[in-house]
């Protein structure tokens, strides 16, 4: 492993240092049973860290091990997946392997107090047979260490920062709008003022208009809290005008990592590049075109590099060697060989 | 000579929820009216969200239900006379459905290429077994692809944009005049959604069909359709031209609906998020 | 299917104890074809001799070998269950995925019928009808009867699958590619609902066999035709238990409950093959 991936050359911008650090990270399905016997390497090498009071975007579409690295990161595995190695560190508590293998006494302390979660389907969070006041105080009343009443003005004021009114805490999640239950289940999610939030496609069965609204909500209770938040979506345009920093994955690894507005100006990845070219614009006229080749199978991936078979500038170098993460200017890494080539060409 | 080919008429559907003594009803289509010409194939594009009726649409063009006011014909045929067995199969070998969801339009547990011998069976005369492979790779070039490619295939060692290949060659193979493309890019990655898109334009100009693309997806629209209607809680609220249109709606929701579009960032653009 | 085979072997006990099991009672049935004696031959073995090398289960007070017999009675229980299971089958398959797919008035009409199955007290039918039919009551015609009764729970089962089967796109593929009501439940619903079916069988024998073995006891069936249920009912004619000739009830109480045990492990661990998620928790468990 080369020491520019062990230690990303960024420097933290708060003294604090990162609220997550994920170094090397290895997580693989391995599956022996019923005739099945392979090993998926869904995240394969993953290095990152999210800064304290930032929205960490995570891109990558179907097979990109996306959903993988969230599992793994908010000690959500279930095997056959596991950590094959490489460590998660968070801030907020000791030991290198995060939430996994953690004692369950210190995941029930650590999980809403530290860390929580936003889901695609609020209903999973949501209990549909009880009311969202018992929904809160379930989750969030040990952590809080206020009585009765003083949680109860609690709630009502934090959901007053997400646009609800009191009385949805009487209602039934099934009652709610679909855009008002993600609303809850971000309320849900912040109410303890976690340091870290991950959001895994929160806004993925939204309506476009309500979209804009939770977006929009979502960021000014994340600057208020100065919280760091890992924004998972496959959306780019939802990445585009919310997160701060992107990272994009292709096949278990990340390929590039850059500030937001960097990152659709400048891309130097070809797979980057050729992503945010063949999105539509309204306005615009131009001819797109779609990737070509087949998206890798991560229980098959490709040698070297694993973009190469779809990629036209790829060499025979690309075909051997598994090309390092580097950093091209300030907070900006690339792994291709042939950066350089990519960045030239209009 | 009439000359159209679909021509919905004052269309409404009403669903009735609830048991015997609670009864709601909810409109889910209220009075929309269209015209696709016979002698001019083009894509037309209802965009709304859910809950706009946009979906009861698409089963009501594709005959699956039948509206509760107002009437929808196909070649001058009014699609709630569709009763029996012989009838339907004609309707279907000239109107067939795109899905959105490519990983479930095929049975997981079976073999792609029966679904195109089927359809080239059952609508396309194909008597033979080398009649309908025919028939299947005939199919399968027109979207890019090849029997050699798919035959023996399951719907797992696919992709998300070759399975919606393979969904479109099936509705191809049957040698239709309208296709129904109900959100049939929504599923399939970002990176291979401007492929499929493509394929539509070359499907309207090479074989003269007429594809109604029914999406919530502003840009995705820009980029193919012809002629767009944007639906409203069962309402049309704005129709037409689609690059007049999405270029400066008129109708308040039409508004909000483009300014919510989140596009990716024009070099220097400010994000609408931005901390 | 034979790795599926082997790695249930390998890593659940409970389907190799529940093979072995039904292993044993097969092999005993089998052995019926080569039993020296007819099995409606009485008094061809010295009277209640109690078990011995000559006799591996010992004789019956009618002088009847008891292993040899036993082999034919667990035969004739075999094949009453695995005929009900058989027709059963047949009977909630094609009521549940027609349910299921058609929906709206097929589905209630035949949900109607099942539901009135369901609640019939099926015992005092099958006695009723005993009483009626008497001597030409055959074990094919309890059969046919039993599995009459014995459809409805699984055919509601299987509409629950079929029912989200019909809203999934696959189905409306298959319809725009000219397939016909018959070929969608027979080629692409019932491979979905083929595992359950599987194992509500192996539970509907257990049933089907108990229901058997309880009317054989009373003396509710053809008594002359050898059944497990008719040799516990015979040896209580004979106050088997009071002259202490114990082992004319054990043996075939015994075999009976092997059975059941047997079967009811093999549907579990089918389960456990058709939820694979509950299987890999196991795997996971042991690699820590």
């Amino acid at each position: 492993m080369s020491a520019a991936m062990r230690n990303p050359a960024a420097k933290p911008e708060t003294a604090d240092g990162p609220v997550v650090a994920v170094r090397d990270l290895r997580a693989w399905y391995r599956l022996r049973l019923f005739g099945v016997d392979r090993e998926v390497k869904a995240v394969d090498g993953i290095t990152f860290e999210v800064r304290k009071d930032e929205i960490y975007g995570l891109a990558g579409e179907s097979s990109s091990g996306k959903s993988t690295l969230v599992k793994t990161i908010a000690g959500a595995m279930r095997p056959p997946l596991e950590i094959v190695g490489g460590e998660i560190q968070f801030s907020f508590m000791d030991g290198t392997m995060g939430l996994n293998r953690a004692p369950a006494d210190l995941v029930e302390r650590v999980r809403w107090r530290h860390l929580s979660y936003v889901m695609q389907g609020s209903m999973s969070v949501l209990n549909p047979v009880r009311r969202i006041g018992t929904s809160f105080f379930d989750f969030a009343f040990r952590h809080m260490g206020l009585d009765k009443a003083g949680f109860e003005a609690a709630v009502v004021a934090h959901l007053a920062r997400v646009n609800l009114p009191a009385s949805v805490l009487k209602a039934y999640p099934h009652e709610l709008s679909g855009g008002m239950r993600q609303r809850v289940t971000i309320a849900l999610a912040t109410i303890c003022r976690p340091q870290f939030i991950i959001a895994d496609e929160p806004t993925t069965a939204l309506d476009v208009v309500v979209q804009k609204d939770v977006l929009a909500m979502f960021r000014s209770i994340q600057r208020e809290m100065a919280s760091s938040v890992l924004f998972v979506t496959h959306d780019m345009g939802v990445h585009a005008h919310l997160t701060d920093r992107l990272g994009i994955m292709y096949a278990g690894r990340l390929v590039e990592e850059a500030r937001t507005p960097d990152v659709f100006a400048r891309p130097r990845h070809p797979y980057t590049r050729h992503l945010i070219h063949s999105l539509p614009r309204i306005g615009d006229d131009r001819p797109r075109s779609g990737l070509e080749g087949t998206p890798p199978s991560l229980a098959n991936p490709p040698s070297g590099c694993r973009f190469h078979p779809r990629c036209a500038f790829a060499t025979e170098r690309c075909r051997v060697e598994v090309p390092p993460m580097e950093q091209v200017a300030p907070d900006h890494r690339v792994a291709c060989f042939e950066k350089d080539r990519v960045e030239a060409t209009p | 000579m009439t000359g159209a080919l679909l021509e919905l008429d004052s269309v409404s559907k009403t669903f009735t929820r609830g048991g015997l003594f609670s009864r709601t009803q909810v409109e889910a289509v209220i009075d929309v009216s269209f015209r696709l010409e016979a002698a001019k194939p083009e894509i037309f594009s209802i965009i709304g969200e859910s809950g706009s009726g946009k979906s009861t649409l698409a089963r009501i063009i594709l005959a699956l239900q039948t509206p509760t006011r107002g009437v929808a014909r196909f070649k001058g045929r009014d699609l709630a006379t569709l009763r029996d067995g012989a009838d339907r199969h004609a309707f279907m070998a000239a109107v067939q459905p795109v899905f959105q969801n490519p990983f479930e339009a095929f049975n997981p547990l079976k073999r792609l290429d029966r679904y195109l011998y089927a359809t080239c069976q059952r609508f396309a005369g194909a008597k033979t077994e080398t009649a309908m492979q025919e028939g299947a790779d005939k199919a399968l070039r027109q979207v890019g692809l090849s029997l050699a490619e798919v035959k023996g295939r399951y719907p797992h060692e696919l992709s998300g944009g070759q399975l919606q290949r393979v969904a479109i060659a099936r509705a191809l193979a049957s040698g239709p005049s309208l296709l129904i493309a109900d959100e049939p890019v929504s599923m399939v990655d970002a990176s291979l959604r401007a492929s499929i898109v493509n394929l539509f334009r070359k499907l309207r100009d090479e074989l003269g069909l007429s594809i109604i693309y029914i999406t919530h997806d502003l840009a995705t629209a820009y980029s193919i359709s012809d002629r767009i209607i944007i639906m409203q809680k069962g309402q049309v609220v704005e129709s037409g031209d689609a690059r007049t249109i999405l270029a400066d709606p008129k109708h308040p929701y039409s508004r909000t609906l483009k300014e919510s579009v989140l596009e990716p960032l024009a070099p220097g653009e400010r994000p609408l998020f931005a901390r | 299917m034979f790795v599926v085979l082997r790695d249930l072997l390998r890593y659940n006990g409970e389907f190799l104890a529940g093979i072995l099991m039904t292993g044993v009672v097969v092999a005993m049935a089998l052995l019926s074809f080569v039993s020296p004696y007819p099995p409606l031959d009485q008094f061809v073995a010295p009277m209640d001799v109690p078990p011995s090398a000559a006799h591996w289960f010992g004789t019956t007070s009618r002088g009847q070998d008891l292993f040899w017999l036993l082999t034919y009675s667990i035969r004739n229980t075999l094949a009453f269950g695995l005929l009900v299971a058989i027709l059963s089958r047949i009977l909630s398959l094609s009521i549940g995925l027609l349910a299921g797919y058609r929906g709206g008035w097929v589905d209630r009409v035949l949900m109607s019928i099942n539901d009135t199955f369901i609640v019939i007290p099926l015992f005092p039918i099958l006695v009723l009808f005993y009483f009626v039919m008497r001597d030409n009551m055959s074990w094919v015609m309890l059969a046919v009867l039993t599995a009459l009764l014995g459809w409805s729970y699984d055919a509601r089962l299987i509409r629950s699958v079929a029912l989200s089967l019909r809203h999934r796109e696959f189905t409306q593929t298959a319809v725009f590619s000219g397939m016909r009501t018959h070929e969608i439940l027979s080629r692409e619903h019932l491979p979905f609902v083929l595992p359950i079916v599987f194992s509500t069988s192996l539970n509907n024998m257990n049933w089907s066999i108990g229901l058997e073995v309880t009317l054989a006891v009373l003396g509710f069936t053809d008594i002359n035709r050898p059944s497990v249920g008719g040799m516990i009912y015979w040896a209580n004619q004979h106050s088997a238990v009071v002259a202490g000739v114990w082992w004319w009830i054990a043996f075939p109480v015994g075999l009976v409950v092997m059975l059941f045990i047997g079967l009811y492990l093999l549907a579990i661990s089918m389960n456990e093959y058709i939820d694979p998620r509950s299987r890999l928790e196991r795997g996971g468990g042991r690699k820590e």
